[in-house]
């Protein structure tokens, strides 16, 4: 017997503040967030842009308080008992500060583990604490996994979160790797895109049967009714041209789902020219070319293992306020993406279903459907 | 579920390892490649219908302590460092080598690596569209930073470098 599973809480930190509200005012409006980064000195690099919230944030304390916002909207109590399940690489910062300072303040957060051992320890709950390092599918990773347990009976419930804050190591890598935009934008499936630009990101869900939501009187925000991964298997760091790996997982997703179609996909759309064009090939060979799709990294930036939960939150708003988030930062059309990309701002529509999409380095490919309440 | 060890390999200790190219600097990713070669020669299984799950409790102390330490010296950054300290690359290339196109996670745990990696192919193997899980696990002799982490947390650092790799399946006469 499998279980339905539903959401019942959230809370998400972007570039954009803390709060679902943040996000509608930023994403849904399609305001880019990027500014030159104030936490590190960005001199030595070719673009001083990133998407972050003003000071220093922590990312121990950020994770913290948008679990407290999500188990808070879902009346989960201390002592319950839920997996926690978290998409990070850990603290870099405290990496950084070890070898600049000899710092060790917080450095046992620079283990992955010790972030989702912390927050169940915050949380008062019980059950697994696995933290999911798979780079920019990891929160997805989360949810998927947190999906199966719910599904399975294995947990009644699942709190499932992604989390990185923008900082220099990462800057660098991307940097150095020349995946940077050039001209300080995000500019998803448009003509002359140049690259990336990281952002912050945090989101925290609750995830949970059907049937114990009824029983608890939670409100169910959303039904989490399918999901895919697959692999590439085609290249260490270049997505399949043809999005292989992405079409085979939203095919999964929408098998599972029992859907043939979607009102709105969210796609992983990272502005890089490499990833976009596979995107939309994948796209077009599963849903057809009138697909509406946006990628929301032109306002947020790229949240890393974050991508999934805060974009599992962006579509879940989209759901519930009946708006398609638009694709900000777009230029003119480039012919190898051809679909709508709902480019002229925020779309009023009635969404019934959300695809969320996201793909990591390594050939890694996630979809999620999220179906109206 | 009961499951089944199809094959299983194993490096703990000092060994030479096959270099993988484009792989630098640390054993992390030749660990996993050697094991997990190790464990899929002579195996037939569908790749999509093969999903592998690494775990790792610090990952590659190696390259992402190399690379923090070239940041903060002021050096321009080497791609290839990025590239490597996610276990993302590594998988990727296996996925490539088997053309593995099902699933690929990696995994840190604090409460039992061995327990939690059977877990995770046990419930991965409630999905009837997979047919086996490859498990690895590896640790490395932790580095500076990483062993001053370890010591804040409830954890051991190894001695040595270790990998195992383990490719599960249902027992085939479960009811």
């Amino acid at each position: 017997m499998t279980e339905e599973v539903v959401v019942t809480g959230f809370g998400v930190h972007t570039a954009f503040g803390r709060g679902a509200q943040a996000v509608r005012d930023g994403v849904f409006a399609g305001v880019p967030a990027f500014a030159a980064a104030t936490r590190f000195d960005p001199t030595p690099y070719r673009t001083p842009m990133t998407a972050a919230a003003p000071g220093e944030p922590v990312l121990r304390e950020v994770l913290h308080d948008c679990a407290h916002d999500a188990v808070t909207m879902a009346g989960l109590n201390r002592g319950a008992q839920a997996a926690v399940l978290v998409g990070s690489a850990g603290d870099w910062t405290a990496v950084t500060r070890f070898w600049r300072e000899r710092e060790e303040t917080g450095l046992a957060d620079s283990v992955p583990a010790h972030l989702a051992q912390g927050l169940a320890d915050r949380l008062g709950l019980h059950g697994r604490r696995l933290a999911f390092t798979n780079a920019c599918v990891a929160s997805a990773s989360a949810l998927i996994h947190g999906w199966r347990l719910v599904s399975s009976g294995w947990a009644p419930a699942a709190v499932c979160a992604g989390a990185y804050l923008v900082e220099e190591e990462n800057h660098a890598k991307f940097d150095s790797g020349r995946a940077l935009a050039k001209d300080g934008a995000v500019r998803p499936f448009s003509a002359g895109r140049s690259g990336l630009l990281l952002g912050d990101g945090v989101a925290v869900l609750v995830l949970e049967s059907a049937r114990t939501a009824r029983e608890r009187g939670a409100r169910v925000l959303a039904r989490f009714t399918g999901w895919g991964i697959a692999s590439d298997a085609y290249h260490v760091a270049k997505p399949h041209p043809e999005g292989r790996g992405m079409a085979a997982a939203a095919r999964q997703a929408l098998n599972r789902a029992g859907l043939s179609t979607v009102d709105y996909v969210n796609a992983h759309g990272t502005g890089t020219p490499l990833n976009d064009s596979a995107e939309t090939n994948g796209l077009r060979s599963v849903l057809g070319p009138s697909t509406v799709v946006s990628s929301t990294k032109g306002t947020t930036g790229h949240m890393l293992e974050a991508s999934g939960a805060v974009e599992f939150v962006i579509s879940l708003l989209a759901l519930l306020d009946g708006v398609v988030p638009p694709t900000a930062n777009y230029f003119a059309p480039d012919p190898a993406c051809d679909l709508d990309y709902v480019t002229e701002g925020p779309r009023k529509a009635d969404l019934r279903q959300v695809l969320s999409l996201n793909a990591a380095f390594g050939g890694m490919n996630t979809a999620i459907v999220l179906e109206h309440a | 579920m009961t499951l089944r060890v199809r094959s299983s390999a194993k490096v703990d200790g000092p060994v030479d390892l096959p270099a993988v190219p484009g792989f630098i600097e640390s054993t992390f990713n030749p660990l996993v490649h050697h094991v997990a070669t190790n464990c899929l020669a002579g195996q037939d299984i569908p790749g999509d219908r093969l999903a592998v799950v690494l775990g790792s409790l610090v990952g590659d102390c190696t390259t992402t302590d190399l690379a923090s330490r070239l940041l903060v010296q002021g050096q321009v950054h080497n791609a290839l460092l990025f590239m490597q300290a996610t276990a993302n690359a590594v998988l990727g290339y296996l996925s490539r080598e088997f053309d593995i196109t099902g699933p690929l996670l990696a995994l840190s745990t604090m409460d039992g690596m061995d327990d939690e990696l059977l877990d995770t192919a046990e419930l991965l193997l409630a999905d009837p569209g997979l047919d086996a899980v490859l498990v690895l696990g590896v640790e490395l002799v932790p580095t500076e930073r990483a062993a001053h982490a370890l010591s804040l947390l409830p954890a051991t650092a190894p001695r040595h470098d270790l990998a195992i790799a383990l490719l599960l399946e249902r027992h085939p006469e479960e009811p």
